[in-house]
């Protein structure tokens, strides 16, 4: 990887999943997107492709893709609830993923089913030595 | 059965310069540095610069050298080089193939032809001692020697409009180099001791193998070099390159930029399948009327009689997303029905379609603020013939797309462009 462990953007303010999306709480909703470690590992990301407003997954299930210069994969989502708003500027924009990936890079908002969800993500320090696992 | 991984001489600059590493052949090889996507452009626009030292060389020398090539290669050495065609000489280079005959690939290869009874063939990573244990096989009581020339040379590819500008820069007599330097021509050596080094040498008197191919479709050269000094040929172009624009580029973009230019990677879009009913005849030594071949070579009466053809074409599609390859991605015909598999699904990030009509960003007739999203395209295998401009369905596990089958992809590419124009 091209980046150092020491050197990713790791926010106290958002939790992790294994699949290196973050969740941010704000206002009662989730927000969603990716870690400084995917958006590194991934490359320059040209598509990311969202579901529309309204749609509602469970934990765990593929929300959309992120379509790299190498490669697609695919977003799963930290939390289940219904999408009550995704970021339209990613259509235009898709490198705000990789220059701003806890910021103007995040991809969804989701209205939790069950809060409890959020509580059992990972927290920075657990993220951090998952990382250091995978390395 | 872990292999180790083997390193180019320029391995510690890629990591110092934070590359995302990977395998590649056998070689720990940058994908990217900071940007595919800007080091695909930067080739299209100015020059990119990359390390291809993992490919592999093989020399054939000896009064029998050229039968046995013959032999062994696809091409007719006696009739490739431009139009009429003309036999291949001294100082010129053909694009061909060699196949086992079943006529399934085992490599493709450019083959230069150094002097009289030399030739330096150069194949794909790792495959140095498989294609020289196969002329040996083929060699029978011809006289000819085959050694492998893979850990004896560095390679060093510089590809864009800018190129020979910026070797301008670092060659020592840049006009006598140039002159002549015709697409597919090459010149020097980079054997010191070769009575061919003289012909082109840098400007701290390094000889060179200097070559106009490339893997990308546009203006450029490759760089044949000595191992120990690699480095510092790859480190004087890099900093002769700045003032042009000149980006260090890895695998990812060299993958996107040869997939635009309708360029097969071997053992993906060609491999172990018959080498014929693709888009790169030129590979193979047809008669006029395309009903046989002007030589025999091996695999040729496999080539002629295929019982059940399958048909290798080149297709776009309609915005950059892609299938994966890894999936696997298979071709799907208008009404549903299986027809083939997806060979090469990349992202030319430097086309669009404008109105309608496809544009390079190195277009010179592109519309004013043209700014090209990228269009996946690529190569697929079917069962049954299909025509350009045919749509076809390409699948995988996540999504469906539709595609056009095409003779082209990239428009205005520079590749053939004449030298005195690009400096």
């Amino acid at each position: 990887m091209s980046k150092a462990i020491g050197d990713l953007v790791l926010p106290d303010d958002v939790r992790y999943t294994l699949d290196h999306e973050w969740a941010r709480q704000e206002n009662g909703n989730i927000k969603v997107g990716i870690t400084d470690y995917a958006q590194d590992q991934l490359g320059d990301i040209v598509f990311v492709e969202l579901p529309e407003v309204g749609r509602i997954f469970s934990a765990g299930e593929e929300f959309g893709t992120l379509e790299s210069v190498k490669a697609v994969s695919e977003l799963y989502i930290p939390i289940g609830g219904e999408i009550v708003a995704i970021n339209e500027a990613l259509a235009e924009t898709p490198e705000q993923v990789n220059s701003d990936p806890f910021g103007n890079g995040w991809m969804i908002v989701v209205k939790p089913g069950d809060i409890a969800e959020f509580e059992s993500l990972k927290d920075k320090g657990a993220y951090l030595e998952i990382l250091k696992g995978s390395e | 059965m872990e292999k180790e991984t083997k390193k180019t001489a320029l391995h510690g600059w890629h990591v110092a310069q934070g590359a995302n590493m990977a395998d590649f052949g056998g070689y720990e090889m940058p994908l990217w540095y900071s940007s595919a996507k800007n080091e695909h452009l930067g080739v299209l626009q100015q020059a990119g610069l990359f390390d291809t030292s993992h490919m592999a060389a093989l020399l054939v020398s000896g009064p029998d050298a050229r039968d046995l090539l013959q032999h062994c290669f696809t091409n007719n050495l006696d009739a490739c080089v431009g139009q009429p065609k003309k036999p291949l000489i001294p100082g010129r280079c053909v694009y061909g193939a060699y196949l086992n005959a079943q006529g399934e690939l085992i490599d493709d290869s450019i083959i230069n032809q150094l002097s009289e009874n030399s030739y330096m063939a150069v194949i794909n990573a790792g495959m140095g001692a498989v294609v020289a244990g196969h002329f040996r096989a083929q060699a029978g009581d011809r006289e000819v020697t085959i050694s492998d020339l893979t850990d004896k040379l560095g390679k060093i590819d510089v590809q864009g409009p800018m190129a020979a500008k910026i070797l301008s820069k670092v060659l020592a007599a840049p006009e006598s180099a140039f002159e002549k330097m015709f697409y597919f021509s090459f010149k020097g050596y980079f054997d010191p001791t070769s009575p061919l080094a003289d012909a082109v040498r840098l400007s701290d008197g390094t000889p060179i193998l200097l070559s106009r191919t490339g893997y990308t479709g546009e203006f450029g050269f490759e760089i044949f070099v000595s191992p120990d000094k690699v480095v510092k040929t790859w480190e004087m172009i890099y900093q002769a390159g700045q003032q042009f624009g000149l980006t260090a580029c890895g695998l990812a973009a060299r993958d996107s930029l040869r997939g635009g230019a309708v360029l097969p990677l071997s053992h993906q879009d060609i491999g172990h399948w018959p080498f014929i009913n693709h888009p790169w005849p030129f590979a193979l030594p047809f008669n006029d009327d395309q009903s046989g071949f002007t030589k025999s070579f091996i695999g040729d009466q496999a080539l002629l009689t295929i019982k059940s053809p399958e048909y290798t074409y080149a297709f776009v599609g309609g915005d950059l997303r892609k299938v994966s390859t890894a999936d696997p991605a298979v071709v799907l015909d208008p009404a549903g029905t299986e027809i083939g598999s997806v060979l090469t699904c990349v992202s030319d990030m430097g086309i669009d379609y404008h109105r309608g009509r496809l544009f390079s960003i190195g277009s010179p007739e592109k519309p004013q603020d043209f700014k090209p999203r990228g269009l996946c395209c690529g190569f697929i295998k079917v069962k049954a013939p299909l025509q350009p401009g045919a749509e076809v369905v390409l699948k995988d596990k996540r999504r469906k797309l539709k595609v056009t089958i095409v003779t082209d992809i990239r428009p205005d590419r520079t590749a053939r462009r004449p030298i005195r124009e690009m400096l």
